[in-house]
């Protein structure tokens, strides 16, 4: 890919802005509250973007065309089913808990809620996985730089997390936020456009379905049973695995996303926060996943467009850098890119910042220091940017030198969230649960995602203990690890609460549904309400799982 | 707390100004699969929408003041 001088003017004029937002809020940070938690402070419209953009990283934009190209429409499941649902069910159910109880961070809502060592145990594995994230965000840049800049993989390593560092040392999370949705905007402008001009030059949808196979273009017909389809899933295993424990596992306990509704400025905001946010991702597959489709078709007519190739086969992680430099003209080939690079870097910066609170409150001033004036921690704050970037820049060389260290570290992520949910669910709605239950019954879950990786084979992964059963795809693989492991967390859990001391009541007010008064806000327009936004919301998911079914 | 539409919308009227003019100026930039003008296309919708995020700044900013 060449790019022209006024690509490049395009790429700087991005920096500066990116910069300049950072050196405006500067002087508005002078509590650590503000520094990590935005003072509560941030209107919902930016919170709900921020909070949809912080989980939409370069690999999704370029893992889902690619997965688009690969599998066809039912890459959608992964928006319509493993999303949708449970940024509702977080907004309307669990967000009254999360900002009602004035908790700064996921683990320290488990302190208050259960008690010290099961904070621990997610503080740490938490902080852990947001530094690998933000590692390997920045590999796949150094990656794509390399690739499409021609710079070498220090250089970009190098700039992109001086850069990051730059506006998150400045402006803490409100500068990360403010740019993620600055960055959530570009995607828009940037990846529309190929996407219908992808299709139209395929002959609409119609003609981009006349020349693939049915299943690439019904997201449920086809799945009934594993080897109806590509992906190797079937029913029970996508809703089951993928629409409940994994998409619920993530959008409801993964800090990095909640620290984003935690900054709005109310409780109703809070609340709205996610349900807002579902919209504009049940579109994104019309963004990130249409184009990929549509490539597949194209690759299949007279028009001098083919699949990229590697090793024999397609390259599907090339298929949208090669739609953008054939569609986009010296100009709008620098915004693509530039949205590319954006959502690389803010990916990093949301990591960072998530990382930043959670060592500050949950590990510094639990373990390390507790007690000292707020300055304190407002630097303690600041040097933890730095050293998160730092961090993140040796995962980064680790992942590039150890290639398969990105897979070890996905199966670590999913052994260690798939039982989290199970956790939340009796935290938030069961006044029993214990401490000595969440803990254990996260540490028992754990263990099973890990034996039920040991023991199943699938692609040829896993089975490292023994082969009992075998799996068409990785994929339905890692749904039922996610099963087993949030129904032995959620077994152990009631046993072990029922066989411990509950705790007093009182002591549970505003942590626990059933214990807390939930305010109603009647006399708003409905769609200042969370709950009739939800239901609204709701029914547009399902009008678009009917319409591709 | 800083108005995040006024360096949102600044941005994007200037991103779509480039484009435009680029459309303008250069018509038959060439890009493989299409002869469409996209530069002036895609840069129109950019010069709008940032109008517009910095009309709604500047109408909330004179709400304030009042």
């Amino acid at each position: 890919m060449k790019l022209a001088a006024i690509d490049y003017v395009i790429l700087s004029l991005y920096f500066a802005f990116v910069l300049g937002i950072g050196w405006m809020l500067r002087k508005k940070i002078s509590t650590s509250g503000d520094f990590l938690t935005s003072g509560h402070s941030v209107p919902v419209w930016i919170t709900s973007l921020a909070f949809l953009a912080a989980n939409l990283g370069a690999q999704e934009l370029v893992g889902m065309s690619g997965n688009g190209a690969k599998y066809g429409i039912m890459t959608a499941h992964f928006y319509w089913v493993g999303a949708v649902p449970a940024m509702i069910f977080v907004g309307i159910f669990m967000m009254p808990f999360y900002y009602g109880s004035r908790a700064r961070s996921v683990p320290e809502y488990l302190k208050l809620r259960f008690d010290e060592k099961t904070r621990g145990l997610n503080a740490l594995s938490f902080a852990g996985m947001t530094i690998f994230s933000s590692g390997i965000s920045m590999y796949a840049l150094g990656l794509l730089l390399k690739l499409v800049l021609g710079w070498s993989f220090t250089t970009s390593v190098l700039c992109s997390a001086a850069i990051v560092l730059a506006y998150t040392f400045l402006g803490g999370l409100t500068s990360a936020i403010y740019n993620e949705v600055l960055q959530f905007f570009l995607i828009v402008f940037g990846f529309t456009p190929l996407s219908v001009m992808a299709v139209m030059k395929a002959g609409g949808w119609s003609g981009v379905a006349s020349r693939l196979p049915q299943v690439m273009t019904h997201s449920w017909k086809y799945i009934a049973h594993t080897n109806e389809n590509p992906m190797g899933i079937e029913i029970f295993g996508l809703v089951a695995g993928l629409g409940f424990v994994m998409s619920f596992g993530y959008w409801c306990t993964d800090f990095l996303v909640i620290q984003r509704a935690m900054a709005a400025n109310s409780m109703s905001a809070s609340r709205r926060t996610p349900v807002i946010a579902a919209l504009p991702k049940m579109m994104m597959p019309f963004i990130v996943i249409i184009p990929g489709i549509a490539a597949l078709a194209l690759s299949k007519m007279a028009v001098g467009y083919a699949l990229p190739m590697k090793n024999g086969g397609p390259d599907y992680d090339q298929v949208l850098t090669t739609l953008m430099g054939q569609f986009y003209p010296a100009g709008m080939l620098g915004v693509g890119l530039t949205g590319l690079m954006a959502s690389f870097m803010s990916g990093m910066a949301g990591n960072v910042t998530a990382f930043n609170t959670v060592f500050t409150y949950d590990i510094y001033q639990t373990y390390i220091r507790p007690g000292a004036p707020d300055h304190h921690y407002l630097t303690v704050g600041r040097i933890t940017t730095l050293a998160g970037v730092a961090l993140s820049i040796c995962t980064a060389y680790l992942a590039q030198s150890y290639n398969s260290i990105n897979d070890l570290l996905q199966l670590v992520f999913s052994f260690v969230n798939a039982p989290l949910f199970g956790t939340f669910l009796l935290g938030m709605f069961w006044k029993r649960a214990t401490g000595h239950g969440a803990f254990f019954g996260l540490l028992s879950g754990t263990c099973a995602a890990a034996l039920t990786h040991g023991l199943t084979v699938a692609e040829g992964k896993g089975g490292w203990l023994g082969q009992v059963h075998e799996f068409p795809s990785t994929m339905a693989q890692n749904f039922w690890i996610a099963i087993m492991a949030w129904t032995v967390c959620f077994v152990m859990t009631i046993a072990v609460s029922l066989a411990s001391a509950p705790r007093p009541e009182r002591e549970l007010v505003g942590l626990v549904y059933g214990l807390t008064p939930l305010k109603h806000d009647e006399g708003v327009s409905w769609y200042k309400r969370p709950v009739p936004l939800a239901i609204v919301i709701g029914l547009l998911a399902l009008i678009l799982n009917f319409w591709f079914a | 707390m800083m108005d995040l539409r006024v360096p949102a919308g600044s941005f994007f009227v200037l991103l779509g100004l480039i484009l435009v003019g680029m459309g303008i100026l250069t018509p038959g930039e060439p890009a493989a699969l299409t002869d469409a003008n996209v530069n002036l296309y895609c840069g129109l919708p950019m010069l709008v929408f940032g109008g517009f995020l910095l009309l709604l700044a500047w109408r909330a900013a004179r709400r304030t003041s009042q």
